[in-house]
C-alpha cells in the first residue's frame, strides 16, 4: 500500500511538472519576445514607412513675417516652421497648420505635406546636409537657415527627408492580405460546408471531398508555398503578388472554414430545417433564411481562426507573396509583391540580424493572437447565452 | 339563370387553370434555380479535391522531371546523397531525410509525454482555476505564428546551446528538438485530452471501485480506452514537426552536407533546404528543390495513411 502511495505521488509529480512545462514556457516566450521587442515600439515605429523616403517638395512663397533664431532654433514665420538642428539636416520640431510647407508639391505636381520630425536636408541653394557633413557648426547652420527662409522667391525647393524604420506598410499588406484571401477562401468554404451537410448524401462523393480536406489539412505550408510558387507565380504570371500570396493562402484555409462551419451546421437541430421546408420553404431558402442565420457564430469564429492562420503564415507567402517593404500597388504584376509583419520579421532575423525590431514585429503579432483567441471565446459565448435565452 | 351560373363556373375554372399553370411555372423556375445553386455548392466542395489533385500533381511533375529523359540526375545518388551543392551539380538529400526523420522522432519522443501528462492533468486532476490557466496557454501556444517560435529559439535556445555545447555553435539538432518540442505541445495536448474526455464515466467508477488509486485508474483505464485518440495525436504532432520550416530554418544551422553525428551537430531538414534556395532557384536547382519537396510530401502522404488507418480502427472497433 505504501508503495502505491509513493509510486502514485510519483507520478502525480511527473503530471505537474509536465503542465507546469507548458505555463512555464509560454511565459518565457511571451516574456522573452516583449522584452526584446518592446523597447522599439512606438508612434513613429507603427504609423512610418519602412524605408527612409527622400522627395523634393516645391513651395511657392506665401506668408510674410520675420525669420529669427531662438536659442537653438530657427522660427520662420512665413514659413511657419521651427527647425532646429540634427544631425542628419534640420528637423521640423513644429510646423503651423496653415504653413505653405504643408501646400508643397513633389516631383509628380502632388502635395506632399511637410510634417513634424521630417528632416529638411536642403534649402533652397543652402544645402544643410553638406555644411553638416564639412564639420559646420550649429550657429553657423542656423544663421544660413536663416538667410535661406529670409529669401522670398517666388517658388522654393526643399528637400525633405521622411525616416522610416517603422512597419506601416507590412501593417497594410497583411490587411489587404486577410481581406483578399477571406473574400476568396470564406465564400467557397462557407458554400462547401453547407454542401457537405445540407446536401451531400453518404456515399462515395462525401468520402473523396472529405479525404481531400483532411489531406489539405495535412500538407506543410512549404509544400503550399512550391505549388503557389510553380502555379501563381509562374505558370499563370501573377509574379511576386498579393494575389498569387492570397490564392495560395485561400488553399491553405479550406479545410480550417470547412470543417469548423460543417461542425456548427451539425449542431443545428434537424426540426428548424423540417418546420421550415413544411411550412413550404424552399431547401435554398431553408438554408438562407434558417440554417446559415443559425450557424453565425461558427461561421465567425472560422473567419476569426482564418484571420490568424494568415497573419502567422510564413513559408507559403514566402515563396509567392515576396519579401519587398512596401503597400502593394496592384493585385498582381509588377509592384504588387509586398512583405506581411510575419514575413518582415523573419527576413529581420535571417538577413539582418537583428533580432529586436523582429521582436517589435512579433509583439504586435502576438497582440493580435491573443485578440483573435479571446474574440473566437467571446463569439461562441455570446451565442451560447443568446441560444439558451430563446 | 342556369347559363349564367355555367359561364361564370367556366371563368372560374379558366382563371384556376391560369393561376396553376403560374404556380406550376414558378415552381419549374424555382426548380431550376435550386438546381443550379446546388450545383454552384457542389462545385465549391470540389474546390479542395481540385486543389489536393493540382498540389500533388504539379510538385510531382515538376520534382520528377530532373530523373527522367536524357540529361538525367540518378535518382540513387539524389536520394542516397549526403552533399548538397547545386552550383557543382550535386544534389543528395539523404542526410536532410535523415535530420528531418531524427527532428521528428525526438520532438515526439519527448512531447507525446508531456502533452498527454498535460491533458491528463487538465482532464482528470486539475483543480477549476489551473484549468483556467492551463488551456488558454495551450490554446495561446497554438496560435502563435512559427516565425516567432524561430525568434524564441534564435534568441534563446541558441545562447543556452551554445553555453553547453562541446561545439562552437548553438544551432543543432538538439534545439531543434527542444523548438519542434514545444511547437507540437498544443496539437497533443488538446486532441489527447478530448480523447481522454470522450472515456465513459463507467469505466472510472468502476476501476475505483474495484479500489484502484485514482493514478491507478487513469493509467490502467482511462489512458490505455483513450489509445486511438492519442495516437492520432502523436501521428498528428509528426505531421506538424516534419513539416514545419520556418522556426527550424532559423535554428537549425542548415549545413551543405555531412549526416549528423550527435545532437549537437548542425542539420538541415527537408523543409528548409526548400525555403532556404527556392527564392533565387532557377533551372535543374529549382526543380530539384521540387524533387526535396516530393520527398517530403511522401513522408506526409505515411502520416495521412496513419491517420485514416488509425481513425477506422478506431471506429472498427466502436
Amino acid at each position: 500500500m505504501i508503495s502505491r502511495q509513493i509510486k502514485d505521488n510519483m507520478i502525480k509529480g511527473l503530471i505537474y511538472v509536465s503542465s507546469a512545462f507548458s505555463v512555464v514556457i509560454l511565459m518565457v516566450i511571451i516574456g522573452f519576445i516583449l522584452i526584446k521587442g518592446i523597447p522599439s515600439i512606438n508612434k513613429d515605429f507603427l504609423t512610418n514607412d519602412y524605408e527612409d523616403k527622400t522627395t523634393y517638395v516645391t513651395v511657392t512663397q506665401a506668408g510674410t513675417g520675420n525669420t529669427y533664431i531662438e536659442g537653438n532654433q530657427c522660427i520662420s514665420e512665413n514659413y511657419g516652421i521651427t527647425l532646429s538642428v540634427s544631425e542628419e539636416g534640420l528637423s521640423v520640431d513644429s510646423i503651423e497648420k496653415d504653413s505653405v510647407l504643408k501646400l508643397g508639391k513633389d516631383g509628380t505636381n502632388a502635395v506632399y505635406p511637410v510634417k513634424k520630425t521630417d528632416v529638411i536636408t536642403k534649402i533652397g541653394s543652402f544645402n544643410a546636409e553638406r555644411e553638416l557633413k564639412n564639420g559646420a557648426s550649429a550657429e553657423e547652420i542656423l544663421q544660413s537657415t536663416k538667410e535661406a527662409l529670409e529669401i522670398s522667391d517666388a517658388s522654393m525647393k526643399v528637400k525633405v527627408v521622411r525616416k522610416g524604420g517603422g512597419i506601416l506598410p507590412m501593417v497594410v499588406t497583411t490587411l489587404y492580405m486577410i481581406g483578399l484571401s477571406l473574400l476568396i477562401a470564406a465564400p467557397i468554404g462557407i458554400l462547401a460546408a453547407v454542401y457537405l451537410n445540407e446536401y451531400a448524401e453518404k456515399g462515395k462523393l462525401m468520402t473523396i471531398i472529405h479525404f481531400a480536406i483532411e489531406n489539405l489539412a495535412g500538407i506543410p505550408s512549404i509544400i503550399y508555398g512550391l505549388f503557389g510558387s510553380l502555379v501563381f507565380v509562374q505558370t499563370i504570371k501573377l509574379q511576386y503578388s498579393i494575389l498569387a500570396g492570397a490564392l495560395t493562402v485561400s488553399i491553405i484555409l479550406l479545410p480550417t472554414i470547412i470543417t469548423t462551419t460543417e461542425e456548427t451546421l451539425k449542431t443545428i437541430p434537424k426540426t428548424y430545417r423540417e418546420s421550415s421546408l413544411g411550412l413550404g420553404a424552399t431547401k435554398l431558402q431553408t438554408i438562407t433564411k434558417v440554417v446559415l442565420p443559425n450557424a453565425i457564430s461558427g461561421i465567425l469564429v472560422a473567419i476569426l481562426l482564418s484571420i490568424g492562420r494568415i497573419v502567422g503564415e510564413s513559408a507559403a507567402l514566402l515563396l509567392t507573396a515576396g519579401t519587398v517593404a512596401q503597400i502593394p500597388e496592384r493585385l498582381y504584376g509588377n509592384s504588387a509583391s509586398g512583405a506581411t509583419l510575419t514575413i518582415k520579421a523573419y527576413m529581420l532575423m535571417k538577413e539582418e540580424n537583428d533580432l529586436s525590431t523582429a521582436c517589435a514585429i512579433g509583439v504586435i503579432l502576438l497582440a493580435i493572437v491573443i485578440v483573435i483567441n479571446m474574440s473566437s471565446k467571446l463569439v461562441t459565448k455570446y451565442f451560447l447565452n443568446k441560444g439558451e435565452k430563446a | 339563370m342556369n347559363s349564367e351560373a355555367m359561364a361564370m363556373k367556366r371563368e372560374m375554372e379558366m382563371v384556376q387553370n391560369t393561376e396553376k399553370k403560374k404556380v406550376m411555372k414558378r415552381n419549374y423556375k424555382r426548380e431550376l434555380f435550386e438546381k443550379v445553386v446546388e450545383t454552384l455548392f457542389l462545385l465549391c466542395a470540389f474546390v479542395s479535391v481540385v486543389s489536393v489533385i493540382a498540389i500533388i500533381g504539379f510538385v510531382f511533375y515538376k520534382g520528377l522531371r530532373p530523373f527522367v529523359g536524357e540529361d538525367a540526375y540518378s535518382f540513387t545518388k539524389f536520394i542516397t546523397g549526403t552533399r548538397w551543392a547545386p552550383s557543382e551539380n550535386v544534389y543528395g538529400i539523404f542526410y536532410m531525410i535523415v535530420a528531418s526523420v531524427l527532428a521528428t522522432a525526438g520532438a515526439v519522443l519527448v512531447g507525446v509525454p508531456i502533452g498527454v501528462l498535460t491533458a491528463v492533468f487538465i482532464a482528470e486532476i486539475a483543480p477549476d482555476w489551473a484549468v483556467k490557466i492551463l488551456k488558454p496557454a495551450v490554446e495561446l501556444l497554438a496560435g502563435i505564428p512559427s516565425v516567432l517560435y524561430g525568434a524564441f529559439g534564435l534568441g534563446v535556445i541558441v545562447p543556452i546551446m551554445k553555453a553547453i555545447s562541446p561545439k562552437v555553435h548553438g544551432q543543432s539538432l538538439f534545439a531543434v528538438i527542444i523548438v519542434l518540442t514545444i511547437m507540437i505541445l498544443p496539437t497533443i495536448v488538446s486532441l489527447s485530452e478530448s480523447a481522454i474526455k470522450a472515456v465513459p464515466r463507467s469505466y472510472t467508477e468502476a476501476s475505483l471501485g474495484l479500489g484502484a488509486s485514482k493514478i491507478q485508474t487513469i493509467f490502467k483505464a482511462v489512458l490505455p480506452a483513450a489509445k486511438s485518440g492519442i495516437l492520432s495525436a502523436a501521428v498528428l504532432g509528426v505531421g506538424r514537426a516534419i513539416g514545419e520550416t520556418m522556426a527550424v530554418m532559423m535554428i537549425a544551422g542548415n549545413p551543405t552536407a555531412g549526416l549528423p553525428d550527435s545532437i549537437w551537430s548542425m542539420v538541415r531538414p527537408l523543409t528548409t533546404n526548400i525555403a532556404m534556395e527556392m527564392s533565387y532557384a532557377s533551372g535543374r536547382q529549382a526543380e530539384m528543390l521540387f524533387a526535396t519537396g516530393v520527398v517530403l510530401f511522401v513522408f506526409i502522404m505515411c502520416v495521412n495513411l496513419a491517420m485514416t488507418f488509425i481513425t477506422k480502427k478506431s471506429e472498427e472497433a466502436k
